[in-house]
């Protein structure tokens, strides 16, 4: 492993969700660790599956792993670290002012906002403040998927421009009110971030073409934040063993081609490549053989042979109740990589094709909706939520109204405060109210951000419903019907999209928890990219296959519907549908026979 | 001697509700009129309930209204008094206040959601 050698102290991975960032930063982390290193793992994903993995509890504060001595690691859990700020700011007024007085302080410290910041204020720590960790050697960063990790390395470089630019007024900084006291920190987590000689940006990739564009995607714009030192890793790269097998030599195909198609700017990156395993990579032993590449003889044979068909349906199976009101919203959710946006594009075209009105549209500012569709469609409308386009329009719209009253120096400083990183938060929260909204109308089918990013939106859609009870309010309609909406099952209908393996499986069934703790219940589970239904004969994939059994069993109690699609490969130049795949593949296997 | 005008906000996210889930266009409106206030040379701060908690704990006339709930917000103190309860006072009444001649009145600027406190050392929330 080159990294390794020349490990600085600062190792960030980061990639499309479902790469594997989490795999390769613990393998990273275990190695340095077993070099006789002291090294500290943190994740910063507010779903973070560092537990599961490293098959250890962890909470906010470093803990040993047992099995490898001189590893620590946290999670920096987003609500935790906001409830832990909240606390700090009113214990001390408990019994010291009125019980009534100090629940409105709570009421109000529990948005959006807070939540960010104070997870922010965790990360500059680890980053920026060397006596909280100086003791260790390496820090390791298991990040959240691109689109979230981008926002939280840009904050630094944002909160200090808006700090040195803002002269006046009351600060909403919250946890930052304590912030320009903070500035220093942030200037120095800044310029530990882009410094070569302390830290080193992982790219973590597949070898699919999504993968490795949004790799280059997040290249350019680290580039531009001045990061200076860059690697890639092209993780599961699959070799096939069986050439006879049709869908081995299909995924070998996709790799070869998806890593020939390379982005130029990515070619400039030092790469390496890690191969696809036959097992699932949860616990410190599976992690130690990442890097090791050898399977384990004998994995296949502990697992049991299964009947590798399924009695489980298809996504068709779910479009007559899907469609059954025509109209409502169709959500699709889940760990990242787990084919959320082919899930959501595949029902929104199969839904429109059968004449339906329909919206498809995605929260995740990494996605990229209209591609899975491929051409235009009738009766398709497809758009995203841009962070930077909302927010622009939603300050024009502060200025138009709350600012139309005002004289030049008071909408100098209306202006000033939505310079402020905060603005985003609400704006993009608008734009998701809105797009439910118009499920009253017709179809309007939403890709999620993976399952963090997705948490703290629903968290602002009840913290901001709480606001709404609470003041006389000039929140917009769609504002304050947004959490009845998504709590109406008629209304709204969840779809949880995993793969048969253990992390996507364990986040979405967190997922569930969360969600029904906010009154929502889903609708359906998703199983994608399943090899069950699949005649394989390749010794790596009906191995992997094997291993699906228990997570599809799981998955069938744990979900109130279940579909499962099959692994296939996308075909370039054609409009693509999951449901037609569901047929083809069904075709396929009763040409094939039993 | 010079009078202190001191306002004591509800818990909110900060003084325009720019990252609330609705503007209010009263609280862009009255941050405005603080500035221009202040730009008249009259001593001004506001305190944000969720944001200068000690401020109101240690207020004592502040406090104390608080024992009647949290809707007395906002009061507007003139030096120690308390001169307006629940409710945002115009201009002419801030600049009757502070003793200051309304000359011509002009539309007015606003103080700031997320900008960094004016002096107060407590940290506090918003948005």
């Amino acid at each position: 492993m080159d990294f390794l050698e020349r490990a600085p102290r600062n190792l960030f991975f980061t990639g499309k969700g479902g790469v594997g960032k989490t795999s390769v930063a613990c393998a990273t982390a275990i190695a340095l660790a077993e070099r006789g290193r002291r090294v500290l793992l943190v994740s910063t994903d507010p779903a973070s599956n560092l537990d599961e993995v490293l098959e250890t509890a962890l909470g906010p504060e470093p803990r040993p792993i047992p099995t490898v001595p001189g590893l620590f690691a946290l999670n920096i859990d987003p609500e935790a670290a906001a409830l832990a700020y909240r606390e700090r700011v009113v214990g001390p007024y408990r019994g010291v002012l009125p019980d009534a007085a100090v629940r409105s302080i709570e009421e109000q410290l529990s948005g959006a906002c807070t939540v960010e910041i104070a997870a922010f204020d965790e990360f500059s720590k680890l980053l920026g403040d060397e006596p909280a960790t100086g003791t260790f050697e390496h820090i390791v960063f298991d990040t959240a998927p691109t689109g979230h990790t981008l926002r939280l390395l840009e904050l630094p470089a944002a909160w200090t421009g808006f700090l040195q630019a803002n002269a006046g007024g009351t600060s909403c900084l919250g946890p930052l009110a304590g912030l320009k006291a903070q500035q220093g920190l942030y200037d120095r987590s800044r310029a530990a971030l882009i410094d070569g000689t302390r830290t080193l940006l992982v790219l973590v990739s597949r070898a699919e073409r999504s993968a490795l564009d949004e790799a280059e995607r997040t290249r350019r714009e680290l580039s531009e934040l001045g990061v200076e030192r860059l690697e890639l890793v092209v993780n599961g790269v699959f070799v096939a063993t069986d050439s006879r097998d049709p869908i081995a030599k299909a995924m070998v195909h996709r790799n070869q081609e998806a890593l020939a198609a390379m982005p130029t700017g990515l070619r400039q990156v030092p790469k390496m490549e890690i191969p696809l395993l036959p097992f699932g990579l949860v616990g410190v032993d599976a992690l130690r053989r990442l890097f090791g590449g050898v399977p384990e003889d004998g994995a296949a044979a502990r697992t049991a042979p299964v009947d590798s068909r399924t009695s489980l349906p298809g996504l068709v199976d779910l479009i007559p109740a899907l469609e059954a009101n025509g109209r409502g919203v169709i959500m699709t959710m889940g760990k990242g990589g787990v084919g959320k946006t082919t899930v959501a594009a595949s029902i929104a075209v199969e839904l429109a094709r059968r004449g339906h009105k329909v919206h498809l549209t995605t929260t995740d500012p990494a996605a990229h909706v209209q591609a899975a569709v491929g051409g235009a469609v009738e009766n398709l409308r497809v758009t995203r939520i841009d962070p930077a386009l909302e927010t622009r329009a939603y300050s024009d719209e502060v200025l138009r109204t709350a600012g139309a009253n005002l004289d030049a120096a008071g909408r100098a400083l209306l202006e000033e405060d939505l310079s402020s990183p905060c603005t985003e938060e609400i704006a993009v929260f608008r734009a998701f109210a809105r797009m439910v909204d118009e499920g009253e109308r017709g179809f309007v089918v939403i890709d999620t951000a993976p399952t963090g990013h997705t948490l703290l939106l629903l968290d602002a859609a009840e913290s901001f419903h709480r606001e709404v009870l609470r003041t006389s309010g000039n929140a917009p309609e769609e504002v304050r019907r947004l959490l009845p909406r998504l709590r109406d099952a008629a209304f709204t209908k969840i779809l949880l999209v995993t793969l048969p393996e253990a992390t996507p499986v364990h986040e979405a069934r967190a997922l569930q928890r969360d969600l029904q703790r906010a009154e929502i219940e889903p609708f359906a589970w998703i199983v994608n990219q399943s090899l069950t239904p699949l005649v394989l004969t390749d010794p790596l994939l009906v191995q992997r296959r094997a291993s699906e059994a228990r997570f599809n069993r799981e998955v069938s109690e744990l979900a109130p519907r279940v579909a499962l699609v099959p692994w296939f490969e996308p075909r370039s130049g054609q409009r693509f549908s999951l449901v037609d795949e569901q047929f083809r593949t069904a075709e396929a296997l009763a040409g094939s026979g039993p | 001697m010079s009078t202190t005008i001191r306002v004591f906000d509800p818990a909110m996210c900060c003084s325009t509700g720019v990252c609330g889930p609705g503007v209010d266009p009263e609280l862009a409106r009255f941050a405005s009129d603080v500035d221009w206030l202040q730009k008249q040379g009259v001593k001004v701060e506001r305190f944000n309930l969720s944001q200068q908690p000690a401020a109101f704990a240690e207020t004592v006339v502040v406090k104390q209204a608080l024992e009647r709930g949290t809707d007395v917000l906002p009061l507007v103190l003139v030096n120690d008094r308390i001169a307006v309860e629940g409710s945002y006072p115009s201009r002419e009444t801030l600049a009757a206040l502070a003793g200051v001649t309304v000359k011509k009145l002009a539309p007015a600027p606003t103080a700031s959601c997320c900008g960094p406190s004016t002096g107060t050392k407590s940290s506090g929330g918003c948005c």
